[in-house]
Order: C-alpha cells, then structure tokens, then sequence
C-alpha cells in the first residue's frame, strides 16, 4: 500500500488544526479508508482528548522514535469506526525529542499501513513544524477570516516553498456567513486573491465544534453538524471526487430572514 | 428599542461603521509585502523621501500628493509611485476658465 501523509498546519495556533486533522480523519476512516491521525504537538497533545481518545494512551509517538516500543503498539484503534486510528504525542517531554530524520522513518511505515496519514502540527514555525512537515507528501494549510491567521499562513507557505513542498491546500475555518454579508468579514476570492493557493474546502462556524469536542465525538461523524458535512467534503475531494463547495450558508432563522425583509435586501 | 429593531440595525452593513473588510485587505497586502520582501515597515517612507529628493533636483513636485504604494496580484508584486508635477502654465489656464 502507497498511502498519503498529509500535514495539516497553520503558523498561527488556534486556528483549528487539531479539530480538522480529528475530523477528516474520521471522515475519511467513514469513507472505508483506513486513516491514522498523528499528534506532532509534543508537550501539548490535544488530538487525543479531542478524538476522545484520551483514556486509551500507554505509548506515544516519543516512545516510539526513542526505541520503547513499534509503530503498531503505539498506535490506537478507534472502537466507534474501525478504520480510524490514532497516533499520539509525548505530555511530558518537549519537540526536541523528535527530529524530522525520525519522523520521516515513521511516515514511511505509516504510508505502507494506511490509506491516509494525517499529521497534526504544532503551532509556530520551529522545530516542531519541521518535524511534521519532514515526512508530507502533502500540506493543508488551516486559516480564519482573521487577518493575524492570514498574515501566518503566508508565512507558512513562503516555508513551504523553500522546502519544496509541491501540493499546498487551503482550507478556510470558521467563516461567518452573516459578517461576510456584511463586509465585515475577509470573502473567500479576497483570502484567495492574498494567498494565492489551491482551496481544499471551507468550514462554517459551527456551534456542534465545541459540543462535539466538548464530549469526545466527531463533528464529522454528526449529520447535523454543518462543519462536519464541511469536513466530509473535504475528504471526499481528498479521494478526488469533484464535490462542490458548499455555498456560504444562508442564515435561515425567521428573524435574520425579517431584518433583511425591512431593509429591503 | 425593540428586538426586531436591535435585530436589524446589528445585522445591517454599518453597525460597526464603514464596512472593515477592505481595511483588512489593504492592510494584508502590505504587511505581507514586506513580510515577503524582508522589508523593514519604515522602508516606504524612506523610500518616498528619497525619490523626492531625486525628482525635485530636475522638476517641480507637488510633495503632499505623492503617492508610493506596494502591490500585490497573483502575478506579480509591484511599486507604484504617482508623483504629480506642479504644472503652473496648465492649472493656470484651467483654472482662467
């Protein structure tokens, strides 16, 4: 098996990487693509508690670049979807304990086992980054509307470019349908017109992401979640399938529906 | 104020004044023009100041509407200056009519 490794990252911290790489892997794994989600933040893993996982971890991605223990033992098998799979990182030890050489040695093993690999990074540009991107064959880059996220994501790219990364997609977080409306919000053709990038997909904010998370399950997973379908569509484009992009959510609620009424829109 | 009032003045364009995306979007554009280029953010002003010295030894410049501004497309990042000449005869003459 020739399977992909995707890094998911973003410069800027708090953009949604980890909810992404959580939700196109269960995603994908519902799709029947066996995925294996991969924690890079060492010291601060969060992909665990967010997959609701959390309670399953005894080895994690340190003890395996540090020789304690295989690939396979350390890597945890999701009960609710079969196919999806987890890879943490170390609580209690910093990025220097891994290096891009080790993590390019386990993201071989990874693409020989799974369809998908899908790699989480820390935010920030330094070592951490280095290491999550040494092994992808692939890179999505997670922003907001917000010009701090915009402003990162540049950044990222620029390093990116320099490492000579080829396929680089963009995937747009948490846009407000209402504030873009408005003009008070950054428009899809104005990010793309910054940042000049190839678009992956756009994901609403979404209430469900917090309430989700909130309890260990997936958005993506969840038909009602207007993310989740988001995040389902991206792994469906992943897989090649021409999948529009959804159409910025048109606010449905009887009064939004009333005020555009009265100011004749 | 009722609900229904509040409801639509906050959902309308200008509830938080002229609409920000545009102030964003300009303001993006030039930070990451530096940010690319390695520029220091005082670099256009300097810049201004300089070409303003170079032009004024050979012609008569109108300093205040001097514009100097980065720009970037997909195709191509660009320096454009507009420096209006003080052209007497002419604004004379337009100004006789």
């Amino acid at each position: 098996m020739a399977g992909r490794v995707i890094t998911v990252t973003s410069g800027k911290g708090g953009v949604g990487k980890t909810t992404f790489s959580a939700n196109v892997s269960a995603a994908l794994a519902e799709l029947g693509k066996k995925a294996v989600a991969v924690d890079t933040d060492v010291g601060l893993r969060n992909l665990d508690i967010v997959m609701g996982l959390e309670n399953r971890i005894v080895y994690d991605l340190v003890d395996v670049v540090e020789g304690r223990c295989r690939l396979q033992k350390a890597i945890i098998r999701d009960k609710r979807l079969g196919t999806l799979h987890m890879l943490p990182a170390a609580q209690t030890r910093d990025k220097s304990a891994v290096s891009p050489d080790a993590m390019e040695k386990i993201c071989t093993e990874l693409r020989a086992q799974f369809d998908f690999t899908i790699i989480d990074s820390p935010a920030g540009i330094e070592g951490g980054f280095q290491n999550a991107i040494a092994g992808a064959d692939e890179v999505v880059i997670v922003t907001t509307p917000h010009v701090s996220a915009i402003r990162d994501a540049d950044r990222v790219i620029g390093l990116l470019e320099a490492a000579e990364k080829q396929r680089i997609y963009l995937v747009i977080n948490r846009l407000q349908a209402e504030m873009v409306r408005r003009g008070d919000m950054l428009d899809i053709p104005d990010i793309l017109d910054i940042l000049a990038i190839e678009l992956l997909g756009i994901i609403p904010e979404d209430e469900f992401i917090v309430v989700t998370s909130n309890r260990g399950e997936l958005a993506s997973l969840n038909p009602a979640s207007s993310a989740g379908h988001a995040y389902k569509n991206i792994a469906r484009r992943l897989l090649g399938e021409d999948v529009p992009l959804l159409p910025v959510e048109e606010d449905k609620g009887l009064f939004k529906r009333l005020a555009r009424l009265f100011k004749g829109q | 104020m009722g609900l229904l009032d509040k409801l639509v003045k906050h959902l309308s364009p200008g509830h938080y004044g002229p609409q920000s995306k545009a102030a964003a979007k300009e303001r993006l554009k030039l930070a990451l023009t530096y940010d690319r280029g390695g520029m220091a953010q005082g670099t256009i002003e300097q810049l201004r100041d300089e070409i303003i010295q170079v032009i004024a030894k050979h012609l008569a410049i109108n300093e205040e509407e001097i514009e100097i501004n980065f720009d970037r497309t997909v195709e191509e990042d660009k320096l454009i200056a507009s420096i209006p000449l003080r052209m007497a005869p002419r604004t004379a003459r337009t100004k006789s009519k």
